[in-house]
C-alpha cells in the first residue's frame, strides 16, 4: 500500500469513529435539549399571559406568534420577536392584547456586554423583574420608542434601543398583517 | 512521585495562563463572572482529558504525517460532546458561555499537550497531564473572574458583595481582562523568580 492511501485510510477510520460517537451523543441529547426549549418557552408565556391557560402557535409573515386563550376567549397575542442588539441578535417573547398594549415581555436570550447591555435583564435587589422591562407594560408597543415612553438604561443606549425597537417593528408589522 | 509530578506542573510551574500563556482568548472573554470561569475551566478540562486519553491510546499507528488533523478530529469531537451535554443539561451556562464552548477547538492549550504531551506519553501519564492542565486553566480563569467581577460588578457568583463603591465598568470589558491577567503575569513571575533564588 502506497503511503498516501494508508494516510487517508488512517484519517478515514478516525473520521469515522468520531461521527459514530457524534451521532450517537446527538441522538441521546436532542430530544432533551428540545425538551429544555419549549420548557423555557412555555414559561415565559405563562410569565407574560398569566390569565392565559391555552398558547397555539401560529405564523403571519415572518413572525412565529401564539394565541393566548382562556377557554374559548381570546385574550391576545405573544409574539416572536427578534432585536439586532449591540452584540448579537436577542430574541424576546412580548405579549400584547388585542389593541397592541403590552402585558409583559421576557428577553430569552441575548448576547449584550456584561455590565452595560445585559442590564436589560437585570432585576434589582428585592425585585421581582428586571427594571428595565418593567416601563413597557401598559405602554401600545406600536407607539413606542426611546425617548417616548421608554427610557433608556445609562451605558446602554444601543441595547435599549434594539429591544425597544425591535418590538415597536414586529408589533405594527403583526397588527397590519392580522388586519388583512 | 514521578508520576504526581505530571499532574503537580499544570498548576503552578507549568500553568496554562499564566507561566505557557496559552489559550488567552477564552481567558479575556469569558472572565467577566466567576459561574462563566468556573463552566469554561470544567469544559476545557473535560475536553483535555478526553483527548488527551485518545491522543496517547492511537499515538503507535497514526502517522507522523497526518497527526495534526487527527489530534483536531479527536478534540472536535470531545467538544461537540461538551457542546451538546451544556446545552442539554446546563442550558443557562450553555447560553453565558456561548460562541466560547465551540471555540475550545481552537484553544492552543488542548492541541499544545495533544502535541507536547500525550502524544508522546502512556494514557495514564497523559490523564494526569490533562487533569493538571486542566485544574491549572480552571483555578487561572477563577482567579481572574473573581477579580473582574468583584471590582466591575460588585458581586461574586451573583452576589452582591459591596454597595460601597461604584463599579469601574471597564473591568467586566476588555480592557480590565488584559490588565488584570497582565498584573496576574507579572506577580506570578516576581514569585517565581524570587523562589528560585532562594
Amino acid at each position: 500500500m502506497n503511503q498516501m492511501t494508508k494516510f487517508g485510510l488512517m484519517l478515514g477510520i478516525i473520521c469515522l469513529a468520531a461521527t459514530l460517537v457524534l451521532a450517537f451523543t446527538y441522538e441521546v441529547t436532542r430530544p432533551i435539549i428540545a425538551a429544555a426549549l419549549y420548557r423555557e418557552e412555555q414559561e415565559a408565556l405563562k410569565a407574560i399571559m398569566p390569565e392565559a391557560d391555552l398558547f397555539k402557535p401560529g405564523t403571519v409573515g415572518d413572525i412565529k406568534y401564539f394565541e393566548a386563550m382562556n377557554g374559548p376567549a381570546l385574550v391576545g397575542y405573544c409574539l416572536k420577536v427578534t432585536g439586532s442588539g449591540y452584540g448579537g441578535y436577542m430574541h424576546i417573547i412580548v405579549g400584547i392584547d388585542t389593541g397592541g398594549v403590552i402585558k409583559g415581555l421576557r428577553i430569552l436570550q441575548h448576547m449584550e456586554t456584561p455590565g452595560l447591555g445585559s442590564k436589560i435583564n437585570e432585576i434589582r435587589l428585592g425585585e421581582s423583574e428586571p427594571y428595565f422591562l418593567k416601563q413597557f407594560i401598559g405602554k401600545n408597543a406600536r407607539t413606542i420608542s426611546v425617548g417616548n415612553g421608554i427610557d433608556a438604561i445609562t451605558g446602554a443606549t444601543i441595547s435599549s434601543k434594539a429591544v425597544t425597537d425591535a418590538i415597536n417593528k414586529t408589533v405594527t408589522e403583526f397588527m397590519e398583517k392580522m388586519r388583512q | 512521585m514521578k508520576m504526581m509530578g505530571e499532574f503537580v506542573k499544570g498548576l503552578w510551574r507549568e500553568n496554562p495562563t499564566f507561566r505557557i500563556v496559552l489559550g488567552l482568548c477564552p481567558t479575556l472573554a469569558v472572565s467577566t463572572s466567576v459561574s462563566n470561569g468556573i463552566g469554561m475551566g470544567v469544559a476545557a478540562t473535560f475536553v483535555l482529558v478526553g483527548s488527551n486519553i485518545f491522543v496517547s491510546l492511537i499515538r503507535g499507528i497514526v502517522p507522523e504525517k497526518v497527526r495534526i488533523p487527527c489530534f483536531i478530529v479527536i478534540i472536535a469531537t470531545f467538544v461537540t460532546i461538551v457542546d451538546l451535554l451544556m446545552k442539554a443539561y446546563a442550558p443557562a451556562l450553555s447560553r453565558s458561555l456561548g460562541m466560547f464552548v465551540p471555540l475550545i477547538v481552537v484553544n492552543c492549550m488542548v492541541l499544545g499537550r495533544a502535541e507536547a504531551f500525550a502524544s508522546k506519553a502512556p494514557p495514564f501519564k497523559s490523564i494526569l497531564d490533562a487533569l493538571g492542565m486542566g485544574i491549572g486553566f480552571t483555578w487561572a480563569l477563577i482567579l481572574i473572574s473573581a477579580i473582574r467581577e468583584s471590582l466591575g460588578n460588585g458581586t461574586i457568583l451573583g452576589i452582591t458583595i459591596s454597595r460601597s463603591f461604584e463599579p469601574p465598568l471597564f473591568m467586566i470589558l476588555a480592557p480590565g481582562a488584559l490588565l488584570t491577567i497582565g498584573i496576574l503575569i507579572a506577580l506570578i513571575n516576581y514569585l517565581t523568580m524570587k523562589w528560585k533564588a532562594k
